[in-house]
């Protein structure tokens, strides 16, 4: 079975910090979410990705934001890109780059759960026919909503690369959605610089499905981290309560 | 209780002409040696794109080698991916009718809709339709098989009237079935009067209920084809060994790699937002069969609930608690990414005949012809296996 093949010192370039572990989740409340999925290249299924992960095949990229209305560190928009992997045998994606709208939700999306999240313009703007999402180095816009169930979208666990209280991990956020509207539209990607969005070897070419919410998310506390260069049947470390 | 053996072919990296080759050539050997041996079923899958998983995408083509190497044991070709752009409908009964002829009527036809976007993306399928496209494909492959005239207008195809050549040695037709992993496609089978092919080891508990819904529904049935095929197999890990702790340090690395495997797919839930698939994970999901309750068989030697790795005592109990709950055929995975040596393969294979299979049947009967559909009654008369 194939792993990544990225050496750790390229995905480290700006990655985020955990100074301490925390008991605290945030939910995140009245969020507006989009979700795109794309295959990439096969060029980049391995090399995107540290040795403890798996790659899919094809490799796909996520492009996720939200307009959060409330949460912890106040109202703020959001966008990641995230690479569709496996860690040991669960779907999940890895992070390689993060903008938050604000300091404050950039300084405690990075601090409580390693997403490595700089503050830059994210707009990410609901029409009657769609949706557009803005920010450096990418444009997006879904077209045509079509009603889905609540439960008809997957959001996969997330991974992010960290420097923490353990070391260098692998840090799981296992974020929960509650949608009350969910739409699919026709997505397509006007703009995107892979190295904005923290790796020139990224590669969405072809757009596979995507959607948009209003949701409520939750971002439980962090439980489990992963050595990035060891496969997570044998790297999976359970966060202590006495740790935090 | 029938027991079959059930192919994926995976193939290990490194990728190289010559390991593909030998997968082959293993698993045909293996077919062989189960036909003298007494074993019921042999499955192929098919599946596109899925390297290292499954590299049978032409399964039709290794059941036909199948055919011509073996006497007795019955061809599965399932499941046949019901999706248009994968294999036209008319082909799906041709190609059927053929592989029947060939094997002197021992075939037995699965039928799917596929699960991974691999496999969907790739020939351009919308994941919305699969579901309706597969029930359009059961409803007609039974009437151009039986039809001299047989035409039709559909959503997923149309065409005017023509005789679909050849029709099947068994009359009326072969026993059709379905795979069933999510819960709840084993209604859709018994709905339509076709059999129950589990291609996920559920929990004993889950299984006795999936049963029991499953032969309340198919008893009221409105059948899609001439006969009713009311089996309900599951699929399985196969490794016997004398002594158990071999068995367990062989079998269960086997089932591992097979579960890993399997869950590294790129699962169509996961790419694309759908009503229409609403389990992430296929097989390997549920196979990671959780550790056995205390009454269990397999509890006190640390093996995982049902799964048929031990020693023959240990796996003939194994096998009468997957009696108890309904099941009335077991499909067994003999290997994976050629982990297991072949001889140790064939080794396990014989025991499992010698030791294991006559604890539930006769061993005159064991190498009888296999298995004839039940008939509707009021229906075509069902002119047994042709064998």
């Amino acid at each position: 079975m194939i792993t990544g093949t990225a050496h750790v010192e390229t995905l480290t370039q700006e990655i985020a910090t955990i100074e301490q572990w925390s008991n605290l989740g945030a939910e995140l409340l009245g969020v507006e979410s989009f979700q795109l999925i794309a295959e990439m290249r096969s060029t980049a299924r391995e090399a995107v990705l540290p040795a403890g992960l798996h790659p899919t095949s094809p490799p796909a990229l996520s492009i996720q934001a939200w307009n959060v209305a409330e949460s912890p560190w106040g109202p703020f928009s959001f966008a990641t890109t995230r690479v569709s992997c496996r860690s040991g045998v669960r779907a999940r994606g890895f992070t390689t780059a993060a903008v938050a709208s604000t300091a404050t939700a950039a300084e405690g999306l990075t601090g409580c759960f390693g997403f490595p999240t700089t503050v830059g313009p994210v707009k990410l703007r609901r029409h009657y026919d769609g949706v557009d999402l803005e920010s450096e180095g990418l444009v997006v816009t879904g077209l045509d909503p079509t009603p889905l169930g609540s439960s008809d979208v997957q959001y996969t666990g997330t991974l992010n690369l960290a420097n923490t209280p353990n070391g260098l991990r692998l840090v799981q956020v296992e974020a929960t959605h509650s949608g009350d509207r969910v739409e699919r539209v026709q997505g397509r990607i006007l703009d995107f610089d892979p190295a904005q969005w923290g790796n020139s070897l990224l590669s969405p070419y072809h757009v596979v499905s995507t959607s948009i919410a209003v949701e409520t998310i939750n971002l439980p506390a962090v439980r489990f981290v992963c050595r990035p260069g060891e496969l997570a049947f044998s790297g999976t470390e359970k966060i202590e309560i006495e740790q935090r | 209780m029938k027991f079959g053996i059930f192919f994926e072919l995976s193939v290990p990296r490194p990728f190289s002409r010559a390991i593909e080759r030998q997968v082959y050539d293993t698993s045909l050997e293996q077919c062989r040696v189960a036909d003298q041996l007494g074993f019921d079923h042999a499955w192929a899958v098919e599946h596109h794109f899925l390297e290292e998983y499954s590299h049978c995408s032409a399964p039709e083509v290794f059941l036909a080698a199948v055919a011509a190497q073996t006497s007795r044991i019955r061809v599965g070709h399932g499941a046949v991916v019901c999706v248009p752009e994968m294999n036209h409908p008319v082909r799906v009964a041709e190609r059927a009718a053929a592989l029947d002829i060939i094997s002197g009527g021992r075939l037995e036809l699965g039928t799917a809709r596929s699960s991974t976007w691999t496999e969907l993306g790739g020939f351009g399928a919308d994941p919305d339709d699969t579901k309706k496209t597969w029930d359009e494909f059961v409803r007609v492959i039974p009437k151009m098989w039986t039809e001299d005239a047989f035409s039709w207008e559909g959503k997923s195809f149309s065409m005017p009237e023509r005789n679909v050549l050849p029709k099947p040695y068994q009359d009326p037709h072969p026993p059709m079935w379905v795979t069933v992993t999510s819960p709840g496609t084993e209604l859709d089978a018994a709905e339509r009067g076709l059999g129950c092919l589990g291609v996920a080891a559920v929990s004993y508990e889950e299984q006795d209920r999936r049963t029991a819904d499953y032969h309340r529904r198919i008893a009221n049935c409105e059948p899609v084809g001439s006969v009713v095929n009311d089996q309900v197999h599951t699929m399985n890990f196969l490794y016997c060994h004398e002594d158990y702790k071999v068995a367990k340090k062989v079998g269960l690395p086997m089932a591992n790699t097979f579960n890993v495997a399997n869950a590294h797919l790129y699962w169509t839930r996961e790419a694309y937002a759908t009503s229409a698939y609403q389990a992430l994970g296929n097989v390997g999901r549920s196979l990671q069969q959780a550790a056995a309750p205390a009454d269990d068989p397999s509890a006190a030697k640390g093996l995982p609930e049902g799964l048929g790795v031990g020693d023959p005592d240990h796996l003939i109990r194994v096998i009468k608690r997957w009696e108890s709950v309904g099941v009335t055929g077991i499909n067994f995975i003999l290997n994976a990414m050629e982990l297991i040596p072949q001889e140790q393969v064939l080794e396990s294979l014989r025991l499992f005949a010698r030791e294991v299979i006559p604890a539930f049947r006769d061993s005159s009967v064991a190498l009888q012809p296999v298995y004839a559909p039940t008939s509707i009654p009021g229906a075509t008369t069902v002119g047994g296996t042709g064998r």
